[in-house]
């Protein structure tokens, strides 16, 4: 029943919050700009269009008024144009949220299967040498901006020991020979459910030295939160209690210890998902990846401001909802934090 | 509790894997066009893999209405769409090669052209090429073209017979210029126009309504483009044409090239010029440079003090390091201008003067214009998505300064600049750095006319095309070119030297700067022949019909 | 009189973590390596003009005969397309990826903490606003926020700056109320409140200059992170205009030339690296000791 309750109360501000949000895109979006109209419709403008735009927007109205209007075209899903492609914005952040999130997904995994045995390393063999070690990875993870990690990556596994491709997604001509049935969208997943392992080895290729390069911050926060949640598990009595009683060592680290420690980590490898969210926009650019931070940063460089709005909104959204799921698993997997 | 969490994780992802379900439904149709890959014409010995050409290339589609089509689309738009002609490169035997149009010819007066057809062209959705497709396209093309302007001449276009369409003019002009342009110019099926007329966004879906010898097969944006050819095509397929082109949009210079070397596509159509080296000296492949239709213009802006005196103008001219700008702006690859108009386009001409680099002179005109050591300061703007203007513009803030000319550089995004120069006289820049090329194959109506001919009684006299961004205005300029351009055609000696003029009373007054005309260079697998470069089709570097695997 | 003498008690507490943060950063070799990395880019970029073999270079005067010569005794990370002394730029370029970011950092605390701590002190409906706006704040990924906001305020390190400030101050508003609640209860704020004493000079002289460790504390943690973020905008193209350098810009300049000319990326990039592990090296320690997430 409590944790009911608190679902509930997490589902309600998270509303709160998202309306807070559209208020403060709407600011950024409308109030900023000197001249918000010809900020929308784009430089090229004639008079007769931003007086168009100028009405469409309600920009003459007050206030409140222009933030209903703006509400309520939020509302129907528009999002406005992008002033370079001319499509509408949901239409370009749809088509692209795919690859995106594959990536997100790739990255955000690696950096669990990397990170959560690092810390649980690390908490083994407290201030021994590979606590040391993980400890240094970790902050030389968090340390390295990732457009210059991806650049290195490149040249050393793709010029040196052409190993890897090199950017993109997918083998161009692989649609030739072995094309993709869309199903999903996520490559990895059409591939494996279509049995076309051909294309499997090739998105795979395509996808490690992006998931790698957005992974190497997370990777850093995951193995430190293991590490303190694992320690702060191995002090516990039950621990000790096991320790006594004579079950293995190993045993009692990765299966007992490990699995208190997991809720802990969850909540660090959900925040830095909203890491990993902007880091998919230095990674993306980096590798050609075709996806919403690669159009996020075009649109930012070509001041396509209905794409850059619809982008922070959207990432804005996602950001909380990553945040609702997180608390509302975490409170179901350990009924106690309900009750703080 | 672990069975809740594997729950919870199965629902998170099926969660998700809907969501872009529904955004599947978008990407879907470009995808499901894609025909049985097995399916050989019957011209050519079956092959168990079509012969496929991977092409990288920077130019982003704006739209796929061939109408509408005023920017890097062209690259890929003169592979689908065809004109009545198409212009050859300078020094051809033949000005113009027929393509839609058989023959043409024109009134003594200049006022009247007829075109005779070409008989059993078929659009690529089966309807039939003629004159009554001819009239309907240009009549499209005249009304809300990106590029409607270049029919400006054109006061009707009447179906003489199925097969002969005839322009009358209001005014003299080179029609077999413009009709060759690579904008506003493509005859289009008169299905795909009724079908755009009704709805706009007819061609998002990729489909296409050209003649040309390929079609577009599919399209994913920022991505990539899939031809496949149009096995009906009036000029027949020969063995080793290629049978798909798969056009990879990449903006990286320097991933192009990786992909390049890398064998992960066949042609790059940019390499960063300073490492061209590495392919020099490479021998599977050759590189070739060539002239281009681009230049750098520098404008002065005339309405401020004290650019609004040609000798502080001719000064700052003399201030500019010609050679180093080539050398760093370019790496090498230009050649300075003489004037606004890129060598090999029309008129250009050997005897159009030049500024060379003399900070001794630039001084003493300084000093006769009252500015003795400078000491003003210049607001110089330049598009920051252009690597080339940001690499030579602070060679000028150095040099200017050697004069005591105080530059301050300010990099924006293009269109931010455009709407900062078509502003506010007093909060406009001071300079202004374009790189510009012509419509069509005519720089005396386009370069000369729409950089430097002022209209309007009262500042900042733009005209038309808004591109004369020295804000100048020159009676005697404007009287040369209306008399160059009047006489086009039916005085072309003439014209040509009035046109010289122009040029020369141009660079005196010195409303702008002349840079450079750019080169294009080219770098070619040995793998690959049959390229031809044309530099009348900017953005246009392989005509893939062209190109086949070499022996 | 007798509030002068509780005003002592917190000083006295504040200057004991502060001794004892420096004596833990002394003992641990990897933190005082750090520390000395931090003290010294912070140096160069203070003194850059004075430090840099080619200052003029460094901020942006070209020399062609010079164009993108490898390294060597004269130019030791090379020079870049238009002959400037890549070492000299790397220098410069500390200004704006260092020292602005503490800039940020700076202006955000400032705005930040005041916040936190009367939404902490006074509670009720004024902490209720004052946290409900940081959190609508806090809703958006603060890269994503900063990048929206520069693009509205236009290119350029001032506005980047802005708008890095704009997106990081709530977290200190949150970390500093929690503090204060936790101060609230301690007994010399009582005994001011006791006394009369009137709630501004209370958050003034005796709440704020308790929440300073803390702040500072995770005002280092963030610092690699501002950095990063500021190097991310100038290698978007939002930050830093050229030709005045910054490391992200040169990172993003340099990309182009990556396969021959590896130089004009490597170094700028080497220097954010750096600087950031150490702040990260350092903020590590500091909250090893003093965990300010612990009034989150």
């Amino acid at each position: 029943m409590r944790q009911f309750e608190f679902i509930l109360r997490r589902i309600l501000t998270s509303l709160f919050v998202l309306i807070g949000v559209s208020i403060m895109t709407f600011f950024i979006s409308r109030v900023i700009p000197t001249n918000a109209a010809a900020m929308y419709i784009g430089p090229k403008a004639r008079q007769e269009d931003i007086d168009r735009v100028t009405k469409q927007l309600g920009l003459d109205k007050p206030l409140p008024v222009q933030y209903m209007i703006y509400m309520n075209q939020l509302l129907h899903g528009d999002l406005g144009d992008s002033i370079s492609t001319k499509r509408p914005v949901l239409v370009e952040i749809t088509s692209r949220l795919p690859a995106s999130l594959e990536l997100l997904f790739s990255g955000m995994l690696l950096a669990t299967l990397i990170g959560v045995p690092l810390g649980v390393l690390s908490a083994r063999w407290q201030g021994k040498l590979p606590d040391t070690g993980v400890r240094a990875i970790s902050i030389m993870g968090v340390s390295m901006p990732a457009f210059y990690l991806g650049l290195l990556l490149q040249i050393f596994l793709f010029r040196d020991l052409h190993l890897l491709p090199l950017a993109g997604r997918v083998s161009g001509d692989l649609q030739f020979t072995h094309p993709i049935q869309p199903i999903t969208n996520f490559f990895l997943i059409d591939s494996l459910l279509t049995q076309n392992w051909i294309a499997l080895k090739d998105v795979a290729l395509h996808l490690v030295l992006p998931a790698l390069t957005l992974a190497a911050y997370p990777i850093g926060l995951i193995a430190r939160m293991t590490r303190a949640a694992m320690l702060e598990v191995l002090e516990q009595d039950y621990i000790r209690t096991a320790r006594a009683y004579g079950i293995r060592d190993s045993v009692v680290t990765y299966l007992y210890a490990l699995k208190n420690a997991i809720s802990p980590t969850l909540t660090v490898i959900g925040l830095t998902f909203a890491y990993a969210l902007t880091g998919t926009f230095f990674v993306e650019i980096i590798f050609d990846w075709p996806g919403l931070g690669l159009f996020t940063v075009r649109s930012l460089l070509a001041v396509d401001y209905p794409a850059i709005m619809g982008m922070t909104l959207l990432g804005a959204a996602g950001y909380v909802l990553i945040n609702l799921v997180v608390d509302v698993l975490q409170a179901w997997i350990d009924p106690r934090i309900s009750l703080k | 509790m672990n069975k809740k969490l594997l729950v919870l994780s199965l629902l998170l992802v099926a969660a998700v894997l809907m969501t872009s379900c529904g955004s599947a439904a978008t990407q879907a149709p470009a995808v499901a066009s894609q025909p049985p890959a097995t399916q050989a014409p019957t011209a050519i010995p079956p092959t168990p893999a079509p012969l496929v050409l991977k092409i990288a290339n920077t130019a982003n589609v704006t739209t796929w209405d061939p109408v509408l089509s005023f920017s890097t689309e062209a690259a890929y738009m003169a592979n689908v769409y065809e004109q009545l002609l198409r212009i050859n490169p300078p020094g051809s035997a033949q000005k113009f090669t027929p393509l839609l149009a058989q023959s043409w010819d024109a009134s003594a007066d200049g006022l009247t052209w007829t075109f005779h057809l070409r008989q059993g062209v078929k659009f690529h959705d089966g309807e039939t090429m003629n004159a009554a497709a001819v009239k309907k396209s240009i009549d499209a093309e005249r009304d809300h073209a990106g590029a409607s302007f270049i029919w400006a001449p054109v006061k009707s276009v009447d179906v003489v017979d199925d097969y002969t369409v005839k322009f009358t003019l209001s005014y003299a002009a080179p029609l077999d210029l413009i009709a060759s342009s690579l904008y506003g110019t493509w005859i289009v099926s008169p299905k795909a126009l009724d079908a755009v007329a009704a709805n706009p966004k007819y061609y998002d879906s990729g489909v296409d309504g050209g003649t040309g010898p390929y079609t577009i097969q599919s399209y994913t944006p920022d991505q990539q483009i899939v031809f496949s050819r149009f096995d009906d095509y009036w000029g027949g397929w020969k063995p080793g044409q290629y049978d798909k082109v798969l056009v990879n949009i990449v903006p990286e210079a320097t991933t192009q090239e990786q992909m390049l070397s890398g064998g992960q596509v066949d042609l790059a159509e940019r390499i960063p010029p300073q490492d061209l080296g590495n392919f020099q000296n490479n021998p599977n492949f050759t590189v070739d440079t060539e002239p281009s239709f681009f230049n750098y213009v520098g404008f002065f802006n005339t309405l401020h003090k004290p650019l609004d005196d040609p000798k502080v103008r001719q000064a700052l001219s003399y201030a500019i390091p010609y050679g180093d700008i080539i050398k760093i702006g370019a790496q090498g690859l230009g050649t300075q201008s003489r004037g606004p108009v890129p060598q090999g386009v029309f008129p250009w001409s050997p005897d159009v003067n030049q500024y060379t680099y003399d900070l001794a002179k630039a001084k003493q005109l300084l000093s006769d214009a009252g500015h003795p050591n400078g000491g003003f300061s210049i607001n110089l703007t330049y598009a920051s998505e252009n690597d080339s203007e940001a690499a030579f513009a602070p060679l000028i803030k150095d040099s200017f300064s050697q004069i005591g000319v105080n530059v301050t550089l300010t990099p924006m995004p293009f269109n931010q600049q455009w709407e900062l120069a078509k502003g506010d006289i007093a909060k406009q820049q001071d300079m202004f750095l374009l790189l510009y090329w012509p419509t069509y194959s005519d720089a005396g109506s386009d370069n000369l006319w729409s950089m430097f001919y002022g209209t309007g009684d009262k500042p900042p006299y733009l005209n038309a095309t808004n591109f004369n961004l020295s804000y100048w205005k020159n009676d005697d300029y404007n009287k040369l070119l209306d008399t160059a351009i009047g006489e086009e055609v039916t005085n072309p000696t003439d014209s040509q030297a009035q046109f010289v003029k122009a040029m020369n009373l141009l660079v005196d007054q010195a409303p702008g700067v002349f840079f450079y005309d750019t080169k294009a260079a080219f770098v070619i697998p040995k793998s690959i022949a049959g390229f031809k470069y044309n530099l009348n089709y900017p953005f246009v570097y392989y005509f893939f019909y062209d190109l086949h695997p070499a022996q | 009189m007798e509030i002068d003498t509780t005003v002592s008690v917190p000083q006295v507490e504040s200057t004991r973590t502060f001794r004892h943060v420096l004596a833990v950063i002394a003992r641990d070799p990897l933190s005082l390596a750090s520390t000395i990395v931090i003290v010294l880019f912070v140096l160069i970029a203070l003194f850059a003009y004075q430090v840099a073999p080619h200052p003029d270079e460094g901020a942006g005067k070209t020399n062609v005969s010079n164009t993108m010569l490898a390294p060597s005794w004269d130019h030791p990370f090379g020079t870049d397309l238009l002959g400037r002394d890549m070492l000299s730029r790397v220098i410069i370029g500390a200004q704006p990826a260092l020292i602005v970011p503490i800039g940020v950092v700076l202006f955000a605390v400032l705005i930040g903490a005041p916040l936190g701590a009367i939404a902490g002190y006074k509670g009720g409906w004024v902490d209720e606003i004052i946290m409900r706006v940081t959190d609508l704040f806090l809703a958006f990924p603060s890269l994503l926020l900063a990048m929206a906001i520069a693009s509205a305020l236009g290119r350029g390190l001032d506005k980047a700056a802005i708008a890095l400030v704009v997106s990081w101050w709530p977290w200190y508003t949150r970390l500093t109320r929690g503090v204060t609640i936790s101060l609230k209860e301690r007994y010399f704020v009582e005994a001011a409140q006791a006394v009369g004493v009137n709630d501004w000079v209370i958050i003034a002289r005796h709440i704020l200059p308790n929440t300073i460790s803390p702040v500072l504390v995770q005002a280092t943690v963030d610092l690699g992170t501002v950095i990063l973020a500021m190097g991310g905008l100038a290698f978007l193209g939002l930050g830093t205009q050229p030709p005045a350098p910054d490391w992200g810009l040169m990172v993003s300049d340099g990309r182009t030339y990556i396969l021959n000319q590896w130089w004009i990326a490597t170094f700028p990039g080497i220097a954010i690296f750096v600087v950031v592990l150490a702040f990260n090296l350092l903020g590590d320690t500091l909250r090893d000791i003093f965990d300010p997430r612990q009034y989150r």
